[in-house]
């Protein structure tokens, strides 16, 4: 009897404590009865207008407005009880898939308000833009792709979100829902005899769709990308690969830069006459490295732009760039519209314009550059002559090196510095007394 | 009573003297150790460079143009390969003083990137443009080309860099099959080694006294080893970003691992378990700096080679503890 008396008692206490816990976190600023929300209204009317639409968040709805702000202060703006960038976290906790295999920047930042009106909206999910109007705000590049495309992709209309998870994505990379071979089955049925004719009785049924296909849609039959190999448009896969019939179908014929000799044979003479090689182009991978075999959206069928392309592997180049450009942008928004007369990055590496100054393939010069001479490189867009008149080139010896001839190279850093007019020391006088060391102070 | 005292006076004498013992044992491990501290920390302590000289020409005065390859011997040998040039050219250097600079010119090499002298100082070159390796006499002539005998299937590759062991064995690193192919003296095919999955781009390889075979990878910063009786390479280091920017050459001498940063105009020192033990030199063009270094050579004395290609000449440094 004791014991039951016990329990009881254990039960009424930890029965009361919970409600007392829950009236709290319902109440905690002690409003009078019926006084939430309702007394914010009173001021606020404004927003009696915007609790009219259609789609309201379920704390504004219940007039639990200090699930967000706090009435009294706050160290963050809108008097949020919270980091605006952490406070819908404390809701909406699984909005993020655990592990994700991709997540949405924005979700990342916790910048949730750049999609949803945290208040009310006309659209559903209290979204800001109803469907892909919201989405192609910041893809802008797809928006144009989509709306120019000739042959469209019949679900990009019907919303990114058919096949994007606009939070993030624990299966595929891009936010896609699922794996991107199963996420393209769901919808087109590879046991179909059409879909074996079109992929010349190939066993892709499993490959990567996205090799050739441009889910956004593309201006060639079949939303292939704008550039195809033309054996693939031809449709003369046995060019590469075994023939449809042999159990290793999908392998191909050769490997490496091998393989694509047998056509580019003019190309890989001259590359294989050069001095000096992109090895890459001779590893493995070969020519696969930079391009893709089928289709793909840049030219030339590269696998991306330039910049990006070059920066897979030149990753300290990239990754300077990207510092260099980020301190201009700095120091010319401190100067506040005065002149800062010099740059600090190169503009053809910041436009992706790495063919400008090298050949992607081989050259017979240093760094694989396009021209032996640094001097005649540069003046294909720079008329030096113009800009100083130091005695350079060949018969001139930089008297740092009795090796080396002076030339543009000798006082700038055509990738970049970090200091202004792309040369290596921080003030002019700093460079010239390099040389000129009887005027050093 | 005086039984008892008798008996606890045993008894403490008992503790006493095992704990005695205990103290001596924890003394000798504690002196052991302290003696041992100084070793491991020699062991572990990196190296600096201290610039000697540097080499500009040939015995005629012929400027040296972008080398890229140099190999050195404890035999004072010291090959350049003299890549812009398309030509080796031999020197020797002793007592801190360089000799020779004879030119090897001929037409089964052009743009040699890399160089490598065996015991018997027998020459070998890496032919950047032809892609082959060729095999010279010590006088400097002409032998034979590196032809692996006996390399299964495939047996198409690529040479990117290659080394030989003490022993005379050559490592051809074949970026075209994605290994490293292990030949005796003669050529003959021994075994091969895969490179690691998920590598960026093997840019060179190496080989300590002991067999072990290490890989840079110039795209992921890290360093590959595999043993003497390994048949795989696993990561040596986690990604060495942080402290260079664009590693192209590795060689290693008396436990110690040297990284050329091609980029950065440095060298990465590293212990023979991988650990960074800091950095030598910076990038410029004044003697002592270099300026898009290429191969590294440190011979048994303890003197520095590098190609420094940039700046088209070959510097000379000594390790100082």
């Amino acid at each position: 009897m004791k014991l039951r008396l016990k329990w009881l008692f254990l039960a009424i206490l930890v029965m009361s404590l919970l409600t007392f816990s829950h009236s709290y976190g319902q109440n905690k600023f002690k409003l009078k009865p019926g006084a939430q929300g309702q007394l914010c209204l009173n001021c606020h009317d404004t927003f009696k207008e915007k609790l009219k639409n259609p789609f309201v968040h379920t704390p504004v709805k219940t007039g639990d407005c200090t699930g967000c702000h706090n009435p009294h202060t706050s160290s963050h703006g809108k008097l949020l009880a919270e980091n605006p960038n952490k406070i819908c976290v404390k809701c909406h906790e699984g909005i993020v898939p655990q592990n994700p295999k991709s997540v949405h920047p924005v979700v990342m930042e916790g910048n949730c308000v750049k999609c949803h009106d945290p208040h009310a909206s006309k659209y559903k999910f209290v979204l800001l833009k109803p469907g892909n109007e919201l989405c192609l705000d910041c893809h802008k590049s797809i928006g144009d792709a989509v709306a120019k495309a000739r042959f469209k992709h019949a679900p990009v209309d019907k919303g990114c979100v058919s096949c994007h998870d606009p939070h993030g994505s624990a299966k595929e990379r891009y936010l896609l829902k699922n794996e991107l071979v199963s996420l393209c089955v769901s919808c087109h049925r590879t046991d179909q005899p059409s879909f074996s004719k079109q992929h010349m009785n190939y066993p892709v049924a499993k490959s990567n769709c996205s090799s050739c296909h441009d889910a956004h849609g593309s201006n060639r039959a079949g939303i292939l990308f704008d550039n195809v190999h033309p054996p693939v448009a031809n449709k003369v896969c046995t060019q590469c690969h075994e023939a449809p019939t042999s159990p290793d179908a999908l392998k191909t014929k050769r490997t490496g830069f091998e393989l694509c000799r047998g056509c580019h044979s003019r190309m890989m003479n001259d590359v294989f006459s050069k001095n000096r090689i992109h090895w890459p182009l001779v590893d493995q991978k070969g020519c696969l490295n930079c391009h893709k075999p089928h289709a793909s959206p840049q030219k030339n069928l590269l696998r991306g732009d330039m910049n990006s392309l070059c920066g897979k592997c030149h990753i300290d180049t990239l990754e300077s760039q990207k510092k260099l450009a980020e301190k201009e942008k700095q120091e010319n928004a401190a100067a506040k519209g005065r002149v800062v007369k010099g740059i600090l990055t190169h503009s053809p590496i910041q436009q992706g314009g790495c063919d400008a100054c090298h050949s992607s393939h081989a050259s017979d010069s240093d760094f694989l550059l396009k021209q032996p001479s640094v001097i005649k490189l540069c003046e294909s867009c720079h008329d030096w002559s113009k800009h100083t008149n130091h005695p350079m080139g060949e018969k001139v010896i930089d008297p740092r090196n009795k090796n080396v001839t002076t030339q543009c190279l000798s006082c700038h850093i055509s990738h970049g510095s970090g200091y202004r007019y792309l040369i290596p020391f921080p003030t002019v006088t700093d460079l010239c007394n390099q040389c000129h060391k009887q005027y050093r102070r | 009573m005086k039984r008892v005292e008798m008996r606890f006076a045993q008894v403490s004498v008992m503790k006493n003297r095992k704990g005695d013992h205990k103290l001596s044992f924890f003394l000798k491990v504690f002196i052991v150790a302290l003696l041992a501290f100084p070793l491991t920390s020699f062991s572990a302590e990196t190296v600096k460079f201290n610039y000697l000289q540097s080499v500009y020409f040939d015995e005629k005065g012929g400027g040296l143009k972008q080398p890229e390859g140099v190999a050195c011997n404890e035999k004072s040998l010291l090959v350049v390969g003299d890549t812009g040039n398309d030509r080796l050219v031999r020197y020797t250097f002793q007592d801190k003083i360089l000799r020779g600079g004879s030119d090897i010119h001929m037409p089964q090499l052009s743009s040699p990137i890399r160089v490598q002298v065996n015991s018997k100082g027998e020459i070998f070159a890496l032919d950047g443009k032809k892609r082959h390796i060729v095999r010279l006499t010590p006088e400097g002539v002409f032998k034979s080309y590196v032809d692996p005998v006996g390399v299964p299937s495939p047996s198409a590759f690529v040479p990117k860099s290659f080394r030989i062991d003490r022993s005379d064995n050559i490592y051809i690193l074949d970026i075209f099959t994605a290994r490293v192919l292990v030949l005796d003296p003669d050529g003959k095919y021994q075994r091969q080694i895969p490179f690691p999955k998920d590598y960026g781009f093997i840019s060179d390889l190496s080989v300590d006294s002991k067999g072990t075979v290490l890989l840079i990878d110039c795209v992921k910063a890290m360093v590959f080893s595999a043993t003497k009786e390994s048949n795989s390479f696993s990561p040596l280091t986690k990604s060495l970003r942080e402290y260079l920017s664009f590693p192209t050459s590795v060689t290693e001498s008396r436990g110690i691992i040297y990284i050329v940063d091609q980029d950065g105009g440095g060298i990465v020192i590293l212990g023979a378990d991988g650990a960074f033990m800091g950095r030598q030199l910076s990038k410029g063009w004044n003697e002592g700096l270099l300026y898009f270094p290429s191969q590294i050579c440190v011979s048994e004395k303890g003197e520095v080679f590098i190609a420094d290609r940039g700046n088209s000449r070959i510097q000379i440094f000594t390790l100082v503890k």
